[in-house]
């Protein structure tokens, strides 16, 4: 499904130009989900532009594929027609755009990019109540602009509840359960869970075990300069926590 | 008489000779007179003029010549309610008014008080009317009308389209007014003069748009007695040169006013939104929001003044925001808001900013599917039409569809 050869890539342009990725090689076999986790400033977020095309993240050699389609010459709208999903690890407030206007104008947007018909207004509606109430987002909240005046927490909820309007094939969820409470991240996960299915992967960028426990990897990696450092089941999360990075990387290196 | 006008304007153009030679056959009038001396004093306003430095009508407009096309399409026709029709200087009037609203014809030209300020609105003072025709036009609203009246400023090619209403609010009633400014002549001028008296209250909805061979002024001056509520909002798209400009004053207390404007510029399109509010009584409170969006060859101006005398405007309460966005290189914008305040106990906000659309916005619609032109347009019509939510709900809808068509290509 997603394959990612000897990827490097830098943030910057010109003589400001720096290099973050730095030989990354991974592969998401369709169905699968994995996670990453890795320090901070590792290069995690900067994968997760690196592969939805955002502007001054430059890829300076190596392949990304998704279902054998070459996607790092596909303006970022295309890649998500292509069904690429990022749950920001900042999600973005729009003022004057309210969610559903957004979403709706985000779906039909991949549709018609697919060469698929619109979805009618109320089929819209319907759905975007169901999941909405899977992840106790009210119609009021679905009104209001997006992410404005939305709490930290609403936020990441507001994102998930994105993913499960517009059921991407590849969803790459960066940080989604920082600012989540007990609850809310339940529910996420609870969603998460839902879109599993055998034509679709996910990564999951973490720094925390708890995540992890409601959704179960198939594989865990270790992102750290730039570079997959070492991959493993399950349980390789867990020494994590308790050894630490110094401790798994130390190893590794 | 003639040889004695010509020499009025020094080194007059080809179109202030013609304006001058226009002035020239009207009968004698007083009133007229004095306007158009105002307007004599300084000919077209040009860029030597501090008002007028980003505008530079004498520049903008050489000569009186008509423009290839006609006028632009009214987006307000589907509404109903009374219409006046303004084209090459011709006035069509409605058959039927709605009660509460009258129509009155005075042989002589009303007073423009404000005309050494506002040289445009002097101008059209001194020209309005049709030829053996009563000189002024004034529509007098006596109770609260639900209609709204409409007045359509629009010519097929003709040279100039000189235009003049006087609307008086009586006191506790009310009017929505709706303006369109079509263009369709080289030189469109519209002076409104608008009284609300106590406790009455008006809308001014506004859409303007011309071609790039059309100067239009578009001229205002509004007077608020106790307690009056008036608002204001306009779409403007500009023209060569266009200038809607506003003159307010607070007249007696609690008055309030809204002035709201959302300018679009494309290539070749100059708009400019000039307004001077004066705080003339105690309590009286102001809003005003003006948002712009530019494109590469386009130019967006805001002018905008509070001026707060020492001993009448105490209490006042009154905030200036003007926004705009350059959507590519090469657009522009100038922005000059002033603040004149002598008063002590006074409340005034103002803000001004000016930049380009937010990256990581844009990149969030995209990540969701959206493309690149679509995403900008989504983006700058929330941005530009936040202006727009003061008009009266149909007219506010129409105003962002129009928005929303300019902005998606029309
Ligand atoms: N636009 C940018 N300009 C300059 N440096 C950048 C930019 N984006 C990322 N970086 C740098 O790249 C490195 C990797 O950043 P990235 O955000 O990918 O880290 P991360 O692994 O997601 O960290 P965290 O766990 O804190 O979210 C950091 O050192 C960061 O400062
Ligand atoms: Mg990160």
């Amino acid at each position: 499904m997603l394959n990612l050869n000897d990827l490097h890539a830098s943030v910057g342009e010109g003589d400001e130009a720096r290099p973050i990725l730095k030989g990354l090689s991974l592969e998401v076999p369709a169905g699968e989900v994995h996670a990453i986790m890795g320090p901070n400033g590792a290069g995690k977020s900067t994968l997760s532009y690196v592969l939805t095309g955002r502007e001054g993240y430059e890829v300076t050699s190596g392949t990304a594929t998704l279902n054998g389609e070459n996607i790092l010459e596909m303006e970022p709208e295309a890649r998500a027609a292509a069904g690429l999903f990022l749950s920001f690890q900042y999600p973005v407030e729009i003022p004057g755009v309210p969610v559903m206007t957004f979403v709706r104008t985000a779906m039909n947007a991949q549709r018609k990019l697919r060469g698929e018909e619109e979805i009618s207004a109320p089929d819209f509606i319907k759905k975007a109540r169901e999941v909405g109430g899977q992840l106790n987002l009210n119609a009021e909240m679905l009104k209001r602009p997006v992410n404005v005046g939305f709490s930290g927490g609403e936020k990441k909820r507001l994102e998930i509840f994105q993913m499960m309007m517009l059921e991407p094939r590849f969803a790459i969820l960066d940080e989604t359960d920082s600012g989540l409470d007990i609850d809310a991240l339940k529910t996420v996960a609870a969603g998460v869970n839902a879109l599993r299915a055998p034509d679709r992967g996910m990564l999951v960028i973490t720094h925390y075990q708890r995540l992890l426990d409601h959704i179960k990897p198939d594989r865990v990696h270790v992102l750290s300069a730039g570079r997959i450092v070492k991959s493993g089941g399950p349980e390789l999360a867990l020494r994590l926590e308790e050894e630490g990075y110094d401790g798994v990387i130390g190893e590794a290196a | 008489m003639a040889t004695d006008l010509k020499s009025i304007i020094p080194n007059a153009n080809a179109a202030e000779l013609e304006l001058v030679a226009r002035y020239a056959m009207r009968g004698e009038d007083p009133r007229r007179e004095r306007a158009f001396s105002a307007f004599a004093a300084s000919g077209l306003p040009h860029r030597r003029m501090e008002a007028w430095r980003w505008s530079d009508f004498r520049a903008a407009l050489p000569a009186l010549e008509a423009p290839e096309g006609a006028g632009a399409v009214d987006p307000f026709s589907a509404l109903s309610g009374p219409l006046i029709e303004i084209s090459a200087s011709q006035y069509k009037l409605p058959s039927e008014l709605p009660a509460g609203m009258r129509l009155i014809e005075r042989a002589d030209a009303d007073v423009f008080a404000p005309a050494e300020k506002m040289p445009l609105g002097a101008l059209t003072a001194a020209l309005a009317g049709r030829k053996g025709a009563p000189a002024s036009l004034v529509i007098e609203v006596t109770e609260p009308v639900a209609e709204p009246l409409r007045i359509v400023a629009r010519s097929d090619r003709s040279e100039a389209n000189i235009a003049r209403i006087t609307v008086l609010v009586r006191p506790g009633a009310h009017l929505d007014l709706i303006e369109s400014h079509l263009g369709g002549a080289g030189f469109s001028s519209y002076l409104l003069d608008l009284t609300l008296q106590a406790g009455a209250s008006a809308t001014r909805t506004l859409y303007q748009i011309g071609a790039g061979d059309e100067a239009q002024a578009i001229t205002a001056n509004v007077e608020a007695a106790a307690e009056a509520r008036f608002t204001q909002t306009a779409l403007a798209f500009g023209a060569k040169i266009a200038r809607i400009e506003t003159r307010l004053t607070h007249q007696e207390t609690g008055s309030h006013a809204v002035l709201n404007a959302a300018y679009l510029a494309a290539k070749g399109r100059h708009v400019d939104l000039t307004s001077h509010i004066r705080h003339g009584a105690e309590a009286c409170t102001t809003r005003q929001l003006t948002k712009g969006a530019v494109l590469a060859g386009g130019r967006g101006i805001f002018q905008g003044k509070f001026m707060v005398p020492r001993k009448v405007g105490q209490r006042t309460d009154a905030a200036m925001q003007h926004h705009a966005l350059l959507l590519e290189y090469g657009a522009e914008v100038f922005a000059k808001p002033e603040l004149e305040i002598y008063a002590d106990d006074v409340e005034c906000a103002h803000g001004n900013t000016c930049g380009a659309l937010d990256g990581d916005q844009l990149f969030y619609l995209r990540q969701r599917g959206i493309p690149e032109t679509e995403a900008k347009a989504l983006l700058t019509q929330a941005f530009v039409t936040e202006a727009l939510e003061s008009a009266p709900d149909l007219a506010a809808e129409i105003l962002r569809a129009a928005a929303e068509a300019w902005l998606l290509g029309k």
